[in-house]
C-alpha cells in the first residue's frame, strides 16, 4: 500500500523534528550569546596559560599580548598562531613531549594518556588527564548527538589507539550507555572482513568510520556475497578521515542505502565540527574548540566560504592546550544562521596545506579535482583515482581512474575535456583495474609507482 | 585445583555440550570454540554468553577468525581482569608517574585494560591503578618510525611489543639512533595466543640491552601471566585456578569470568609448578 503524499510530508518534518531535536540547552543559545560564553572561555583560558604554561608565557610575552586584558572575540588578533613547527620546534629543544602546553595534576592524582598528531608534518603529542577526557567525552557526545546517534544499539570502537579520538569515544559510549564492541586487529583494509562480522552480529544503529576504510568493508561485503543488506538497521554511517564531496556523499549513500551519511572533521588537537542535523555544513562542536579562517600571509581572517588557515582554540582548560593552532588545515567558515537551530558557525576542511599544489595559476587540493570531476561528470561522483606526482611535476593533471561501469570510455573522455576547459591546463585520465584500498576516499596525491603497490 | 561449581553454566550451550561423567566440562582449546561457533553460527559468542545477557563490553577473540568469535564482559569483570595485569607490571617493577608504551594494537587487552581512556566502563585500569601513564601507537610495522618518535620523546619506562612489530622496532629505533639501555625499565612482548619461547625473548633482550619479559596471553579465557624475573616462568594469578588435566596439558579456569565464562581452557602441555618463588611463594607457576 502505497503512503500518501501528507503522511510522507508529516514523517519527514517528524524526523527533521527529531533530528534537530537539541543536545542541551547549549545548543539553543543565539550566536551573539555563544560569542559572549566563548569570550569568556577564551579569557579565563589565557590567564590559565600565561599563568600555569610556559609555552604560551614566553610567546604571549613576545607578542605582547596580556591575557588580563581579553575582552571580547575582537581581541583574539592580538593572540599569538602557533603552528605545528613551533610545537616540534620545542619538543626538539627540551627533548621531550612535554613541551609547556600541559595542565596536568601530579601524577598520583591523575592518570595521563598520550596520542598523537597525524604524523603528515611530524609527530606532536596531545596529553590527556581524566578531565580532558570526560569533557571531549561530553563535547563528542554532542557532535555525536547531531550526526544522528540515539541511545540504543551498541557502539563500534572505530578509532585507532593512536589517536585521541580513541579517548574520547568510550566516553561517548558511557554517555549514552550504549554497550561498546571492541574489533580485534586495527583500521586497515586487511581487517575489513571483522568489521564487516562486527557490523553483522551487532546490528548497530550508528556507525563512525575512517573514509577509506568504508570502502574496504564495502570490497570485503562483496567478496563474501553480501550486498547492502550488510548495512540494513544502520540509521546513520559518520565519515571521518578525510573532506567528502557532496557527490562521494550521494555514492557512499546509494552504496549502502544507509538513510543519513554525516561527516566529522577535525584534528587530533581539538578541533571537532560535526554535520548539521540538516545536513548544512559541519558545525564546531561550539563547547570545546573555537575556530577562525585566516589569510595565511596576514594572520587577518578571511570572509565567509573563503578558504584560509583553519585555526583553532581550546575551550577547556585540561590536558595539552592548544591556542590559536594553525595545525596546516586549510579550511573554510560560515557564520551564516543555520536552520536547525545550532549556534556555531560551519566549517569545512578541504585538506592540507602541504598537499597544496599549483595547476596553471591556481592553487588546489586534492578535494578541488574530486569535486571538479563530479561536478562536471556527475555519473563520476564517488570515482576513485589519484593524481600523479609525475603528472603535477610536469605541470598538467594526471589521473589514475579506476575503471568501472560509472566510468566508461565516453564519460572518461567527457571529463577530460571538461577538466582541460575548467583548470586550463592539459589533462590525461589512465584507467586503471585497481587502486591500494587505503587510498580511496578523497584523491591522494602519488607517485605511480606508489599507486600500483598492493593494499 | 577446585574448580568453581558448572551448575550455573549448564545453562550455557558450548559447556553443555561438554559436560563430562564427573559432572564437569571437558577442557577446551580456541579449535573446539571455533568448531562449536561454526556449527552454531547463530550465536556470536559461541555458546558461553547466556542470551539474556547485555554485556557491557564485547570483545572480537583476535585468534579466532574462521569464524571470528565474540567474547563479553561486565564492568566488574573488566576492573578484575584490569588488576590481573597490574599486577604483572608490578612485579616487573615500575614507579608513578612513569609511562608506558604499547607498540600493538589498540583492541589488545593489554592495551584497552591499561587505561579507563581506552575502553568503556572500566573503572581503574592497570596503568591508572600503578600511577602511571599510557601511550599506544597502533601494532603494525609502519607505525615504527612512530614508535622510535615515542622512546625518543616521551621516554617510556616501559614497553609492550607485539610479536610481529618486534623486528620493525628494532630497525627503527637503530635507525633513529636510541637505545633504550639505561632508558628503559623493561620490555614485554606478546603473541595473539600463547607466548613467544625464551630464547627468542633472551635475543631480543641482549640486541636491546634491557629485560625482556614474556606475556602468557590466552584471550578466549581472558588469561593474561607475566614470566616472572626471578623464576622466569609464568605465573598464574590468583583471579585463575590453574589444573593439570591429561598428558600434562593444563587448564584455566577464570574467576571472575562471570557474564562469558572460561572453564577449564587448554593451554595446553605445560610444567606446572606450585610454589617454589621468592616472588610470590604460594602461586602457581606455568612453562609452555
Amino acid at each position: 500500500m502505497r503512503e500518501s503524499a501528507a503522511r510522507v510530508e508529516s514523517r519527514a518534518l517528524n524526523d527533521i523534528a527529531k533530528q534537530s531535536e537539541p543536545f542541551d540547552a547549549l545548543d539553543r543559545m543565539t550566536s551573539a550569546e555563544l560569542d559572549a560564553w566563548w569570550a569568556r572561555r577564551l579569557s579565563a583560558i589565557y590567564k590559565v596559560a600565561a599563568r600555569e604554561l610556559p609555552f604560551y608565557r614566553e610567546r604571549f610575552a613576545a607578542a605582547g599580548f596580556d591575557a588580563t586584558r581579553f575582552r571580547s572575540l575582537a581581541d583574539l588578533k592580538k593572540v599569538p598562531i602557533t603552528r605545528k613547527s613551533d610545537l616540534l620546534a620545542a619538543q626538539r629543544r627540551i627533548g621531550s613531549n612535554a613541551i609547556g602546553i600541559e595542565r596536568v595534576s601530579e601524577p598520583s592524582k591523575d592518570h595521563v594518556t598520550l596520542s598523537l598528531s597525524s604524523g603528515t608534518s611530524g609527530t606532536t603529542f596531545v596529553t590527556h588527564n581524566r578531565r580532558w577526557r570526560r569533557m571531549q567525552g561530553l563535547s563528542s557526545s554532542r557532535g555525536h548527538w547531531w550526526a544522528g546517534l540515539r541511545p540504543g544499539g551498541p557502539l563500534l570502537m572505530s578509532a585507532p589507539a593512536w589517536h585521541s579520538y580513541a579517548s574520547i569515544q568510550p566516553n561517548v559510549a558511557m554517555h549514552f550507555e550504549m554497550p561498546c564492541v571492541i574489533i580485534s586487529g586495527t583500521y586497515l583494509p586487511r581487517f575489513a572482513d571483522r568489521i564487516v562480522d562486527a557490523i553483522q552480529r551487532f546490528r548497530p544503529r550508528f556507525v563512525t568510520m575512517f573514509l577509506p576504510m568504508v570502502f574496504s568493508i564495502l570490497a570485503e561485503a562483496r567478496r563474501q556475497g553480501l550486498g547492502e543488506e550488510l548495512f540494513a538497521g544502520i540509521e546513520s554511517m559518520v565519515v571521518t578521515g578525510a573532506p567528502i564531496t557532496p557527490g562521494m556523499r550521494m555514492h557512499l549513500q546509494k552504496l549502502t542505502k544507509i538513510p543519513r551519511i554525516a561527516e566529522i572533521a577535525g584534528s587530533s588537537e581539538n578541533l571537532l565540527a560535526v554535520d548539521c542535523p540538516f545536513d548544512r555544513g559541519l558545525h564546531l562542536v561550539f563547547d570545546t574548540c573555537h575556530a577562525e579562517v585566516l589569510d595565511r600571509q596576514t594572520n587577518e581572517p578571511v570572509a565567509d566560504n573563503v578558504r584560509g588557515a583553519m585555526v583553532h582554540s581550546m575551550v577547556i582548560p585540561y590536558g595539552s592546550i592548544y591556542l590559536r593552532y594553525d595545525g596546516g588545515d586549510v579550511g573554510y567558515i560560515d557564520h551564516a544562521p543555520c536552520p536547525c537551530g545550532v549556534p556555531s558557525p560551519r566549517i569545512k576542511l578541504l585538506g592540507r596545506a602541504e598537499d597544496e599544489f599549483t595547476l596553471g595559476s591556481q592553487a588546489m587540493l586534492p578535494y578541488d579535482v574530486q569535486l571538479a570531476l563530479e561536478t562536471e561528470v556527475p555519473e563520476l561522483g564517488g570515482a576513485t583515482c589519484v593524481i600523479t606526482r609525475e603528472g603535477l611535476a610536469a605541470g598538467m593533471l594526471r589521473l589514475l581512474l579506476i575503471e568501472s561501469e560509472s566510468s566508461s570510455a565516453t564519460l572518461v573522455s567527457a571529463a577530460r575535456e571538461k577538466l582541460v576547459h575548467r583548470f586550463g591546463v592539459q589533462v590525461e585520465i589512465a584507467p586503471v583495474r585497481d587502486l591500494p584500498l587505503r587510498f580511496k576516499g578523497v584523491p591522494p596525491i602519488l607517485s605511480e609507482r606508489e599507486a600500483s603497490a598492493p593494499s | 585445583m577446585a574448580h568453581p561449581s558448572t551448575s550455573s553454566h549448564n545453562a550455557l550451550a558450548f559447556y553443555r555440550e561438554r559436560i563430562a561423567d564427573d559432572g564437569k566440562p571437558r577442557p577446551w582449546t580456541l579449535a573446539d570454540l571455533e568448531a562449536f561457533a561454526a556449527a552454531n553460527p547463530g550465536d556470536r559468542y559461541a555458546g558461553r554468553v547466556s542470551s539474556e545477557a547485555r554485556p557491557k563490553l564485547s570483545m572480537q577473540i583476535e585468534a579466532t577468525a574462521e569464524p571470528p568469535i565474540w567474547m563479553a564482559l561486565d564492568s566488574g569483570e573488566l576492573d578484575k581482569w584490569a588488576a590481573v595485569l597490574s599486577r604483572i607490571y608490578a612485579r616487573w617493577g615500575c614507579a608513578t608517574g612513569e609511562c608506558i608504551a604499547f607498540f600493538e594494537y589498540g583492541s589488545s587487552p593489554l592495551v584497552i585494560l591499561s587505561s579507563s581512556g581506552y575502553v568503556g566502563y572500566l573503572k581503574r585500569g592497570a596503568a591508572e591503578r600503578l600511577g602511571i601513564n599510557a601511550i599506544c601507537n597502533d601494532g603494525v610495522a609502519a607505525m615504527a618510525p612512530r614508535m622510535a618518535t615515542i622512546v625518543e620523546s616521551v621516554k617510556p619506562a616501559m614497553i609492550v611489543l607485539r610479536r610481529d612489530v618486534i623486528a620493525p622496532f628494532c630497525s627503527a629505533i637503530e635507525m633513529a639512533g636510541v637505545s633504550l639501555k639505561g632508558r628503559a625499565r623493561w620490555v614485554a612482548v606478546c603473541d595473539v595466543d600463547g607466548a613467544l619461547d625464551r630464547d627468542e625473548t633472551q635475543r631480543l633482550a641482549s640486541t636491546l640491552g634491557v629485560e625482556v619479559y614474556r606475556i602468557l596471553r590466552a584471550d578466549a579465557a581472558f588469561l593474561l601471566a607475566g614470566e616472572c624475573p626471578d623464576c622466569r616462568l609464568f605465573h598464574i594469578d590468583a583471579a585463575y585456578n590453574v589444573e593439570q588435566v591429561s598428558n600434562g596439558e593444563i587448564a584455566i579456569t577464570t574467576r571472575f569470568a562471570k557474564t562469558c565464562p572460561a572453564i577449564r581452557y587448554n593451554i595446553g602441555a605445560a610444567k606446572l609448578e606450585r610454589g617454589g618463588c621468592a616472588k610470590a611463594p604460594r602461586e602457581w607457576r606455568v612453562e609452555l
